[in-house]
């Protein structure tokens, strides 16, 4: 069964915000809720360089762990969905993802966050595939339907992918060694363990830049 | 935890592609998402091609999720995205008449899927919530809800009144880049009925510079090649440019192109832009200093004999006269003018001369100057000089604005020409007049005289200088009376302090825009304004061009929202009430009060020649949308299906009939392949002969051609002296004769409506508009061979005297001060007062004056507020941290702004940065209460103009937004 | 640990530095590293730092590209918290047991005198009542979100627990209010008598003669050394839950994501470590000793227990006359 991945290529990513702006189309979500951000590290300095960053669909979710009320759901895809009807809005899933995933309607009001939101990498939540309720709820469906999430099927550059992790690690060191350099896949070892795909890595081994 | 089972639901449509074999696995792991590439490989794939063969394909079917409606029909309809020129295909999915959702186009061979921030929201515009809803007008300062009828009755007769008392120069028609092809053209027919050549659009602050400059050159004022055509290049010189801002789905082939050839890709730019962040090597130069950059490279190329002499000999004229220019600028000079290290020119120099074809990319960056022609004609003389004009991979790549800026300026909403750049003298008029079938006389009698209907008149940037003027400044019988105003910002244009003065004055302001615009807002004005809510190019349809001049059709999304109409229901209204709409719309159907697209476009198709935009009838632009998918990905032509072998969107030049079935010129100039296939040479346009020297190609032609050499644009006496004419069918004889009522010979290619010279001219593997060399030096130019020019408020006053501004001068009606202004603020020590430059630039999320992007909430929520951008060394001098408020002080008229800091490196020291797309407040108070109720932007800023300075292009009056000074104070 | 977080990657950034630096380059050619084989790409660089970089929206918060922290909470919240909080409060119920099964009951040693002494007034039981029961609520409540998915979700299914959880959750702020006001009421009352002194010492010293079978018991005031030492953990462990509690219902004020994961645990570990004073206090309270529930029960003890636990307190009382004379035995 495919595991379905997100893998932003920084080499590619030029902060369009294309995937932003998708997402909050695809899934009318409000204002204040980012789903999906492009953050920018060393800006405005040689060597800049911007990653799109959502929800990773962890193999082993920090936010599932530490969910008081065990309202995440793994689909058969790998993808990381949660019950609204379950979620009490507590945090801890904030607390704990390593990339600033889960998002809120309020973040102030005393003591109560709303029920948390995040991507679904287009796959709705735990209703009926399609359902309007399922839409009303986390947006819509369109694995279901067989399509890829919107933010990927958008991006600009293609910097940002989405889809079977074997396939986007092919085509990500394909690309890599097409033009003799890339910086690494955002997020991949974090969400996806070390060993989860790719080639052996040792820690300050080879250079992967061209001079 | 909890397992959700996959639904295992058939994925439609793209997986059924996939099984019938429309896979390409290399083009898939490039193109990286491919769900088809994906699908082919996951479970899901599997599934569904279990599912498949169990269900009976009408099982398979979108399921209803999200707001689409169960047991709804779901139409999917294709439009073009309306923001930048890139032109990405925009699919939208309609139910019960209202856009439900957005797809990805994934088979245009321009986007394939893809969009940026813009792109990705456009499905806002019609969900609307803060569109303009119904016609409005201001009576003392509060707005009052008119009915359509009582709008267009009130506008007609002032504007008729005004008509009356000071004849129609008196009024100013600002059409838009965002208008279709068919409602630019439409309003410059408006503007010509009505009897003024005061038409205008947003090219002016553009990208007029480089329509000047490059047509200049070699013939025709567009980008050569294609965004997709630089994934041949084998290195990219990106000037004055941001694409990956402004144009981010560019990037797109931009990066495939670095990538795959390895490409040196150098952007030079005094800010370290997004694209900059992509860069193998990146210039910082000084603001301003571009025509020494580009002759500091053309030094070492010189220098070292890596010009193309062979391509030089046969197809430049003039290039000698550059030599002597260029000789100045040696390394040393260059970097005391531009900062520029001397080893870095002399790298981008062998990069882009040793790894070619090479291509060069430019924007407003070198457009947007006191000498933005001259920008322009520097680095189109560097790409002569490299001989990558006409080659694919190189070329000169500009990246216009708005979506269908192109478009409109080919089609005539300028002040210095008819439709598809006629010009305005008599016989231009003439051919219009046969193609409207109307009579000259008729036209020349709605002019105020023969003299205006043949100058240039008043362009967009000095419009309310033209409001202002004392009857002595001002070359028309009364100043500017009253703007009509269809599609355009008010915080576009430099010197907003007096902008608001000459709006204030203003006795009739029309405003037709899907959003209220700046001018709605300003407070000083309390009546006399009227807004039309006008739909967007959603809610209606037809062509665009995008930059590299593929016309696409855009189909009806959604009915108009609201009370809106479009652009074609407000003219013919307008023209109906104004009394000539019988002779405007004589041969254009007009269904109710809505004129039909399809004809306009056949009526384009019929008169505009010189261009060649005849072949692109709506058919066959609708038979492209449709069958985009049969186009290559890099050539951009058809392999198979109905349009083999056109370019996608049949780029102009399209010659002849649509049934000759010309493929469009993907690459203009192109001698490697026959005219037939969108070959050509450079356009004969100057003359066959200049101080004795030969101005034809010598030696070079387009492939197959049967004259092996260059020739002059075709006339009847052209063909009479080849013994073509006999190859002219009588019919077109007749017309040829009707044309040219006795001085048939006179007859030439672009007035022959039968376009009968054109035929045999492509019959015999000819370019009608002749075979001739580029120029490099352009002797009709205020500057025939570009030079440096400091900028009027230069940050170096010591340079001045050395590279003084062009001599004040009078044209476009008025006078245009330089040289003065520019002595005395370098003798009034200004730069002691206003130590920084300032410039400015855009944003991705945002557009051209941004009430439109500035209103929708996706894109509103990523910036929501108006920044300049401060070096860190210059903050921390001056105390200010990130995010604290600071006030930006103009040299000009008080001008001052109180924005966001934003530290950063990415300016150099002494530079400050302001985007402009930001509008509604004004030197730090709000003007949100001024708009009409629910029509604020969600998102208001200091616009950068109300701090920007005089300066204009000698050529086109172009502004100077790139180089001003100021100063930046902790508010 | 050290070694997830030194693999936590992120992209970037070493690489395309030394490529665009040294990059300012003629030609786009491949280094000697460069890998020329898909199957040299590594897909990941390891990082060791947390990336903040820039966003434009105004949320400081959306910045933090990667917080590896995430990491050590998570293990903190699954396992530490719950080894804690449920390690402390079993522990001290077995000691109890055993202290129990070892000392039994501790009797009034002079049996029943029948006599009352007025102890805690209206107020002061009612401050105590008021603190202990939101204690006791709010304790509660944590637990339930604390073990509940572990515990409760198997035998009464998730919508249930969900519904249990928000009210759980909705109590455990609320009720801090009266926590607080309780809390402010006993420090007002009995700071003064909680400071220690010399006595105190004494007190520890023999263990409060909690392990002397004679029914021994050091001289005491009004509170001995160990009724300071649960008024003192309760008053500072208790402002300190409050402090640690306020900050977390208003996210994102004044710290950070790693600010706030940190005053979970301070949160969580204060707990653990009240909730096991408390349930010492319980067993003192109640079933450890005759006659020391009545003093916040009734509010009246024995006169032979307060001889026995607190004869400096009872002296006192008496020179103060609130105790009334005794008859004669004889």
């Amino acid at each position: 069964m495919a595991r379905m991945k997100f893998l932003c290529d920084a080499e590619r990513c030029i902060e369009c915000n294309a995937c932003v702006t998708a997402c909050k189309n695809e899934h009318e979500v409000p204002w204040g809720i980012n789903r999906r951000r492009v953050v920018t590290l060393d800006d405005g300095v040689p060597g800049e360089r911007s990653i799109s960053m959502a929800c990773m669909h962890c193999n082993d979710p920090p936010c599932a762990a530490v969910c008081p009320v065990d309202c995440f759901i793994q689909t058969a895809d790998g993808v990381v969905l949660h019950s609204k009807d379950l979620c009490i809005g507590c945090g801890y899933c904030f607390y704990a993802c390593p990339f600033g995933a889960p998002q809120y309607p309020q973040t102030t009001n005393f003591g109560s966050r709303g029920k948390m939101d995040k991507c679904t990498f287009c796959a709705g939540g735990p209703e009926a595939d399609g359902s309007v309720e399922e839409y009303q709820k986390y947006g819509s469906n369109r694995l279901a339907e067989g399509k890829l999430p919107l933010c990927a099927e958008m991006c600009s550059t293609r910097a940002l992918m989405a889809g079977d992790g074997e396939v986007l690690a092919d085509i990500y060191q394909e690309r890599s060694a097409r033009r003799g350099y890339g910086s690494g896949a955002a997020g991949w070892s974090v969400a996806y363990g070390q060993h989860d795909r790719g080639s052996p890595f040792a820690p300050g081994g080879p250079s992967t830049g061209g001079a | 935890m909890l397992v959700k089972r996959s639904s295992g639901k058939a994925p439609r449509g793209s997986l059924l592609r996939a099984l019938s074999g429309d896979f390409n696995g290399a083009g898939n792991l490039e193109s990286g998402v491919s769900r088809r590439g994906f699908l082919r490989r996951s479970g899901l794939a599997a599934g569904g091609i279990a599912a498949i063969g169990a269900l009976p394909a009408a099982m398979i079917r979108r399921s209803e999720a999200g707001p689409v409606l169960p047991d709804v029909e779901l139409v999917t309809r294709k439009n073009v995205c309306t923001h930048c020129s890139v032109g990405c295909t925009v699919i939208a999915e309609v139910q019960n008449g209202v856009w439900v959702g957005q797809e990805p186009g994934w088979e245009s061979p321009i986007n394939q899927g893809t969009h940026c921030a813009k792109g990705a929201s456009v499905r806002e515009l019609t969900k609307g919530t803060r569109r303009v809803k119904y016609p409005l007008k201001l009576v003392d300062g509060e707005w009052k809800r008119l009915s359509w009828d009582q709008a267009i009755e009130e506008i007609g007769t002032r504007l008729l009144e005004i008509r009356q008392a000071s004849g129609p120069d008196a009024v100013f028609w600002l059409g838009s880049a965002k208008f279709s092809n068919e409602g630019a053209y439409l309003y410059r027919k408006l503007a010509a009925f009505w009897g003024t050549n005061n038409v205008d659009h947003q090219a002016r602050i553009c990208h007029s510079t480089t329509v000047a400059g490059v047509a200049n050159t070699w013939g025709y004022g567009a980008m050569t090649n294609s965004y997709n055509d630089i994934q041949n290049s084998k290195a990219l010189l990106i000037v004055g440019g941001n694409p990956a801002e402004a144009h981010p789905v560019s990037l797109q082939h931009m990066l495939r192109g670095k990538e795959h050839n390895r490409a040196p890709f150098i952007v030079i730019d005094p800010r370290f832009t997004r694209t900059a962040a992509h860069a193998t090597e990146y210039v910082r130069i000084r603001p301003g200093t571009d025509i020494p950059i580009a002759w500091g490279l053309l030094w070492h190329i010189f220098e070292n004999g890596w010009e193309d002499k062979e391509y030089i000999r046969q197809r430049v004229y003039g290039m000698d006269e550059i030599r002597a220019e260029v000789r100045k600028w040696t390394p040393e000079e260059v970097e005391r003018v531009t900062g520029v290290p001397g080893s870095q020119v002399r790298r981008v120099a062998e990069a882009i001369a040793r790894n070619k074809p090479s291509t060069v990319i430019w924007c407003m960056g070198i457009t947007q100057h006191t000498v933005g022609t001259a920008n322009v004609r520097a680095l189109s003389i560097l790409q002569l000089a490299l001989g990558n004009i006409g080659v694919e991979g190189g070329g000169a790549n500009i990246y216009r604005g708005h979506c269908n800026v192109q478009g409109a300026t080919d089609f005539g909403l300028d002040v210095t020409t008819l439709p598809a750049y006629y010009g305005l003298a008599e016989g231009a008029w003439k051919h219009f007049g046969r193609v409207w079938d109307v009579d000259y006389d008729y036209l020349k009698g709605r002019f105020g005289s023969k003299d205006l209907m043949e100058a240039k008149g008043i362009p967009t940037t000095r419009w309310f200088d033209a409001v202002l003027a004392r009857p002595d400044q001002i070359d028309q019988p009364s100043p500017l009376r009253a703007m009509v105003c269809f599609g355009h910002g008010g915080n576009t244009v430099t010197r907003m302090p007096e902008m608001i003065k000459g709006l204030e004055k203003l006795s009739l302001l029309v405003i037709a825009d899907p959003h209220p615009t700046t001018f709605a807002a300003i407070k000083e004005r309390r009546d006399g304004t009227y807004i039309l809510p006008t739909c967007t190019q959603f809610e209606t349809d037809g062509s665009r061009t995008c930059s590299n001049r593929s016309m696409q059709w855009g189909e009806k999304v959604v009915e108009p929202i609201f009370e809106s109409k479009d652009d074609y229901t407000i003219m013919y209204l307008l023209a109906r009430k104004l009394g000539f709409a019988d002779e405007m719309f004589k041969h254009i159907t007009v269904e109710e009060t809505r004129p039909v697209p399809e004809d306009i476009l056949r009526e384009m198709n019929r008169g505009c020649l010189a261009i060649g935009a005849t072949g692109q009838s709506p058919e066959r632009l609708k038979m492209h949308m449709k069958h985009q998918a049969d186009f290559d990905k890099i050539t951009m032509r058809a392999t198979s299906g109905p349009c083999a072998g056109d370019y996608y969107g049949l780029p102009w030049p399209c010659w002849g009939h649509p049934e000759i079935r010309h493929p469009g010129s993907a690459i203009l100039y192109d001698t490697s392949k026959s005219v037939m296939d969108g070959g050509g040479g450079f356009r004969a346009r100057f003359g066959v002969e200049r101080n004795g020297v030969s101005l034809l190609a010598d030696g070079s032609y387009p492939k197959g051609s049967e004259i092996e050499d260059g020739y002059p644009e075709f006339t009847m006496a052209v063909l009479r002296k080849l013994g073509w004419d006999k190859d002219l069918t009588p019919e077109e004889m007749r017309v040829v004769e009707a044309v040219g009522g006795g001085k048939t010979d006179e007859v030439s290619w672009q007035t022959d409506l039968s376009m009968g010279i054109i035929r045999v001219a492509l019959k015999h593997g000819c370019v009608p508009y002749g075979n001739a060399k580029a120029r490099a030096v352009a002797w009709s130019l205020p500057d025939p061979v570009p030079v440096h020019r400091e900028p009027i408020y230069s940050p170096r006053p010591d340079l001045v005297k050395a590279y003084p501004a062009i001599e004040d001068r009078r044209d476009f009606r008025l006078v245009q001060l330089a040289r003065s202004l520019q002595f005395k603020a370098a003798e009034s020590d200004l730069r002691g007062k206003f130590p920084m430059v300032l410039t400015s630039g855009r944003l991705v999320e945002y557009e051209g004056g941004g009430e439109e992007t500035r209103s929708n909430p996706w894109l509103a929520e990523l910036q929501q507020s108006m920044f300049a951008e401060i070096n860190r060394k210059d903050a921390e001098r001056l105390g200010i941290r990130d995010g604290s408020w600071i006030w930006v002080h103009g040299p000009e008229n008080a001008g001052r702004a109180k924005v966001r800091a934003l530290v950063t490196d990415r300016v150099g020291t002494g530079t400050v940065f302001m985007p402009f797309h930001f509008s509604g407040q004004w030197q730090g108070d709000s003007l949100r209460r001024n708009y009409p109720p629910d029509t604020d932007p969600i998102v208001l800023g200091e616009p950068v103009n109300g701090v920007t300075t005089y300066g204009y292009d000698p050529v086109t009056f172009m502004q100077e937004t790139k180089v001003t000074l100021c100063r930046v104070e902790p508010a | 640990m050290r070694r997830i977080l030194r693999l936590l990657l992120l992209a970037v950034l070493l690489t395309p530095v030394a490529f665009t630096q040294a990059g300012a380059q003629l030609y786009q050619t491949p280094g000697p590293a460069s890998p020329t084989s898909k199957e040299q790409v590594p897909l990941y660089t390891p990082q060791t730092d947390q990336l903040i970089g820039r966003v434009s929206i105004p949320d400081a918060r959306s910045a933090v590209l990667i917080q590896p922290e995430g990491r050590e909470w998570r293990s903190f919240r699954s396992h530490t918290l719950k080894l804690v909080v449920g390690g402390l409060a079993l522990g001290m119920v077995v000691v109890l047991a055993l202290f129990y099964l070892y000392r039994g009951k501790i009797r009034i040693s002079a049996g029943w005198s029948g006599r009352q002494v007025l102890r805690f007034n209206g107020l002061d039981r009612f401050a105590h009542w008021t603190t202990a029961v939101s204690f006791l609520t709010m304790a509660l409540t944590g637990v339930v979100l604390t073990f509940g998915r572990t515990l409760l979700i198997p035998l009464i299914g998730h919508p249930a627990f969900t519904s249990l959880a928000e009210t759980s959750k909705s109590i455990h702020n609320f009720v801090s209010v009266p926590f607080i006001v309780g809390l402010l009421l006993i420090v007002a009352l009995w700071a003064r008598d909680n400071i220690p002194n010399r006595a105190d010492w004494v007190w520890l010293k023999c263990m409060g003669g909690l392990m002397s079978r004679n029914g021994h018991h050091p001289d005491a005031g009004r509170f001995n050394a160990g009724q300071k030492g649960v008024f003192w953990t309760v008053v500072l462990g208790g402002a300190a839950m409050a402090v640690t509690g306020y900050w977390l219902m208003v996210p994102f004020t004044g710290v950070g994501i790693g600010g706030m994961q940190i005053l979970h645990v301070i949160h969580g570990l204060l707990a653990a470590l009240l909730i096991a004073a408390i349930i010492g206090h319980i067993y003192i309270g109640t079933v450890g000793m005759e006659g020391a529930f009545d003093a916040m029960g009734s509010g009246e003890v024995d006169e032979n227990w307060a001889i026995e636990h607190h004869r400096s307190w009872y002296e006192e009382q008496r020179r103060k006359g609130y105790v009334e004379d005794r008859q004669p035995a004889e």
